[in-house]
């Protein structure tokens, strides 16, 4: 029972970090015409699926991430797709627990570099190009304009071409993340709740703070 | 059992991860080789400037993020180019990069095609709105 309190708090932070990080941090690097997509996912999408992977070694806790990031992305207070990145974010999730399903939890298949960089490509790489075919084809559905197949194959080259960055950015950015893996750390009880929870709360409130500002 | 799925993975996961490198390099080579350039807009077979279109149809604006924007009415734009069919057809917006967008009169109707080459629809996700427009096209 205490397990399961403990991995639905760290549900709620992580998948706060991530859809904050997407709000905030991702809108931010759009304005200044960086691609926030690729950054999105190369770095602090596959920074928080790992760590959290890494701490709480539970299946489905990254499914559960990407729905509660997806949720905050919906309150997106700046210009850009909302129901086309809030479906990207939830399939990103979906795509990692499946991609990682054959891994043990302490990743001890990833023990040499060349693994961890193979891993960083074939991980960022995957989880973009998925959410990005998942939003080409179920945005239209979800808005209930209808989706044209003819009209995702023919951006596919565009869409696998534009993955390539994101995979060297995983190629980088893996192995750095499971150095993690090294540091103990162990938070007790009484500081674990209220940081998880006041951590989340704050994501949200602020978010949902600058949107309501931005709207009204 | 897990020894033999440990060397499994410790050959499968680099060959991978080359494939997925190989597929985005040869994707760009292909993307780049295949764009258009071009600052005319294809509608019904004829190429027009944007400024022969928006000297054709009415500047509409609309409302998009609080903020408006100003455009060719693509409502107009039909109506002109496409009198016999416009209300019973489906719009392909095509893109120089490949982009394309499939929409219904009651969507096209609702849009505008910027001086920017960007054709924006109003009420309706981002993913729909197409830039650097190139072609135009019943289906």
């Amino acid at each position: 029972m205490d397990d399961k309190k403990k991995l639905l708090a760290g549900i709620l932070l992580f998948g706060s970090l991530w859809g904050f990080s997407e709000v905030i941090i991702g809108s931010y690097l759009n304005e200044i015409g960086l691609p926030s997509g690729v950054i999105m996912t190369g770095f602090f999408a596959l920074t928080f699926l790992v760590i959290s992977r890494i701490y709480y070694k539970q299946p489905g806790m990254q499914l559960g991430m990407g729905l509660v990031a997806g949720a905050l992305r919906v309150f997106n207070p700046f210009i850009g797709c909302h129901v086309c990145s809030a479906i990207a974010i939830m399939s990103e999730g979906l795509i990692f627990e499946i991609l990682w399903y054959s891994f043990s939890f302490d990743l001890k298949e990833l023990k040499t570099v060349t693994m961890q960089i193979g891993m960083g490509v074939i991980s960022a790489y995957v989880l973009y190009v998925g959410g990005y075919i998942v939003t080409q084809i179920l945005t239209p559905i979800v808005s209930g304009a209808g989706f044209f197949v003819e009209n995702l194959i023919v951006f596919m080259p565009r869409i696998l071409a534009s993955g390539l960055i994101v995979a060297l950015t995983g190629a980088a950015m893996l192995p750095i993340v499971l150095q993690i893996r090294n540091l103990e750390l162990n938070v007790k009880d009484r500081l674990y709740y209220p940081a998880t929870i006041g951590i989340s709360i704050f994501c949200w409130v602020f978010v949902i703070g600058v949107w309501f500002f931005y709207a009204v | 059992m897990r020894a033999p799925m440990l060397m499994g993975k410790e050959k499968t996961i680099p060959i991978f991860a080359m494939i997925i490198l190989l597929i985005g390099i040869f994707s760009n080579v292909y993307v780049y080789a295949n764009e258009i350039s071009k600052d005319t807009i294809n509608i019904q077979g004829q190429e027009y400037t944007i400024d022969q279109l928006f000297g054709l149809v009415s500047t509409k604006t609309i409302i998009i993020d609080d903020s408006e924007i100003s455009g060719a009415s693509l409502e107009e734009l039909v109506l002109k180019m496409y009198p016999q069919c416009s209300s019973c057809s489906q719009f392909t917006i095509k893109a120089k990069d490949g982009y394309q967008q499939t929409v219904s009169w009651e969507v096209m109707k609702t849009g505008i095609l910027t001086d920017k080459y960007r054709v924006i629809f109003a009420d309706t996700a981002h993913s729909f709105w197409v830039r650097d427009v190139i072609k135009i096209e019943v289906k």
